[in-house]
């Protein structure tokens, strides 16, 4: 068995696979610190409509529009990465592995570009 | 096999099944928040918005199955990093307890939100 050593031991890391799980746990510390900020974010919904409309305007300029783009980005990369991970361990989908990968990176990036057009549309000038 | 604390109590397949499994609930209800909230309509979320929504409970329920899969699925990912790096039992202690402090916080935090605005209090 692979023996971890040392945190910047990435002497395996030269397949396509190593290079999405290090993103996946990546993206996925982000998510989790993104998820406090959310909660956190949302919970002024109980200081009334005045603090909680306030917080959303400001969370609504353009500043926040293109950190929603790279929010989606990472939420993409991790649910469709997550998707060929769930794949390749529930319904023997290894053979495939990259394939998949590949296949559902190009449907993430779609969604991306999309969600993104859309997001953008949203500022207001 | 002998086992100790550095090798966790246990095999880890219940964390590892349980991850995959919010997982598929986690990607069917992330998909449907973000289109909800950010692609339909203006883009413009605002409290009346949200009370409104809120006065269905179906609603409210979907938000706090989101809630518990969102934090499981997180914090058990945080705690599953942190395994493969930190060996140390007393370091792992520490760790493991900040992990479930900050987990179980936000969970209350998030559920306090839930029962507030929704006035089930």
């Amino acid at each position: 068995m692979y023996k971890r050593t040392r945190v910047y031991d990435l002497g395996y890391t030269h397949f396509i696979g190593s290079w999405a799980w290090i993103i996946h746990r990546l993206s996925g510390l982000a998510l989790t610190f993104y998820l406090l900020l959310h909660i956190w974010v949302v919970n002024t919904l109980t200081q009334g409509p005045e603090t909680f409309n306030r917080v959303m305007s400001f969370l609504g300029s353009p500043l926040f529009r293109y950190l929603e783009v790279g929010l989606w980005a990472v939420i993409l990369f991790h649910a469709f990465n997550g998707a060929r991970v769930v794949i390749v361990d529930f319904f023997a989908g290894s053979a495939v592995q990259k394939k998949l990968l590949f296949g559902l990176l190009l449907i993430a990036f779609l969604l991306w570009a999309a969600g993104s057009f859309v997001i953008l549309s949203h500022i207001k000038h | 096999m002998k086992k100790n604390f550095k090798e966790t109590s246990k095999t880890g397949g219940t964390a590892w099944f349980l991850q995959r499994v919010s997982a598929i609930i986690l990607f069917t209800l992330l998909m449907l928040h973000f289109i909800t909230y950010h692609f339909v309509g203006s883009g413009d979320v605002t409290y009346a918005r949200v009370v409104e929504a809120m006065k269905s409970p179906w609603f409210n329920l979907i938000q706090f199955l989101f809630l518990i899969t969102a934090i499981y699925h997180g914090f058990n990912g945080l705690w599953a990093v942190i395994e493969d790096y930190v060996h140390h039992k007393a370091w792992r202690m520490v760790l493991f307890g900040a992990v479930m402090t900050l987990a179980l916080s936000l969970f209350f935090i998030g559920l306090l939100t839930l029962f507030k605005v929704a006035n089930l209090a």
